[in-house]
């Protein structure tokens, strides 16, 4: 008798595994959750092309700025997103529940990922200059192309620290999960205000 | 509420630099190579403007979806459901929806590019935008997801969290692949 029950539940369980996983992994669901972000997504990917786009002067004039171009926004993307999951594990922890500029937990997290940038456009502007070098290229200098760097990573940091923070705090106040939709809609804006930052701080660096 | 304020915090301003630097690192060496092989045709590249507004969409559609797949890979196997490569539902319909994605919005960047470069007046015909985007597209993501899936199974197997390996390395394998197969779509088309 133990055994035949202890067959109804494998039989049970089997079945309930095999309901889950059609639901969980059917090829429909998961495009219907994917592709609206997506689409979005490749929105902010054109509008950041636009204003690559309309840097040709810069590009033709800052020999160099075209191989650090990649990195800055990469590094963007990767910086902010891990804040926004961050701060979504945080705020369902209860460590954040304000925009409480005495809150340890806010603070550090923003802090961090901004020491982040600054150290990793370091790292990026005097490897990007080196590397064009070596391979031959022209490059405007290892100081200007390391200001560029962390000028717009610095200034790009600051604004999606903002974002993020709200985006989190507004978000789940209004009852959204934040995880959902923070990383997501930094990755969307992060392309645009890095490309639109890159941009100008290379503006700021020609003047002078 | 005063006595966890004096507490350590749960997270330090260390212990955020310690885990993400060097990531970090290794996806900035990879940025610089997709920059210089960018820069080896900065000429050309700035004469075709178009081309310039496809690059950044582009070559997110692989991180972005590569990304997603890594993400569901990962937590099946944390559900313990990913035990067999060949014949697994979560691997198979996985890598179909992001395909798909992945196809989806590459034909939507095709139009959207095309409606972005004609409304600033260095319009490029729309034929050739679609063959660009979908010939990268095809290269991106058969590298991308081989790579996603490998690195997934890899890291399982040796037991390190795949959420930690995957994701920011596929994003940057992504605008290497992604910049590299719009290079073997302008040389196919013979516009480079």
């Amino acid at each position: 008798m133990p055994s035949e029950s202890h067959r109804d539940e494998d039989i049970f369980e089997s079945q309930y595994i095999d309901k889950y996983l059609s639901e969980y992994a059917s090829v429909s669901s998961i495009v219907r959750e994917a592709l609206p972000f997506e689409l979005i997504a490749t929105v902010g990917g054109v509008v950041a092309g636009i204003i690559l786009s309309g840097m040709t002067d810069e590009l033709g004039m800052i020999p160099g700025l075209l191989v650090i171009y990649p990195g800055v926004l990469g590094l963007r993307g990767n910086i902010s997103s891990t804040l926004g999951s961050r701060l979504g594990s945080a705020i369902h922890l209860g460590l954040i529940t304000d925009l409480d500029r005495h809150n340890p937990e806010l603070m550090n997290n923003i802090s961090g990922s901004l020491i982040l940038s600054v150290i990793t456009a370091f790292i990026l502007g005097i490897l990007g200059h080196f590397a064009t070098l070596a391979l031959g290229f022209e490059s405007v200098g290892v100081f200007k192309l390391t200001l560029i760097c962390v000028i717009s990573a610095f200034t790009s940091g600051l604004i999606l620290s903002f974002v993020a923070t709200l985006l989190a705090i507004g978000m789940f106040r209004f009852g959204f999960d934040p995880d959902n939709v923070v990383t997501p809609s930094i990755a969307t804006i992060g392309d645009i205000v890095s490309m639109l930052m890159l941009f100008l701080s290379a503006k700021l660096v020609v003047m002078f | 509420m005063r006595k966890t304020g004096r507490q350590t915090p749960y997270y330090t301003i260390n212990g955020i630099i310690q885990r993400g630097l060097p990531v970090l690192i290794v996806t900035c060496v990879m940025g610089i190579v997709v920059g210089q092989i960018l820069n080896s045709r900065e000429k050309s590249l700035i004469s075709m403007p178009a081309i310039l507004i496809l690059i950044p969409s582009l070559i997110k559609i692989g991180g972005d979806t590569g990304s997603m797949l890594g993400a569901r890979l990962s937590s099946a196997f944390h559900m313990g459901l990913g035990d067999n490569i060949r014949s697994n539902p979560v691997v198979h319909n996985s890598v179909i929806a992001a395909a798909i994605v992945g196809f989806v919005s590459s034909i939507s960047v095709s139009i959207l590019v095309f409606m972005a470069s004609s409304f600033l007046g260095f319009g490029m015909p729309y034929l050739t935008l679609l063959k660009i985007s979908l010939i990268a597209v095809i290269i991106e993501l058969a590298v991308v997801y081989s790579a996603t899936v490998a690195i997934a199974f890899i890291s399982h197997r040796f037991g390190i969290d795949p959420d930690d390996t995957v994701i920011p390395f596929i994003a940057s394998l992504g605008d290497l692949v992604g910049v590299t197969g719009i290079f073997v779509a302008l040389y196919l088309l013979n516009i480079l």
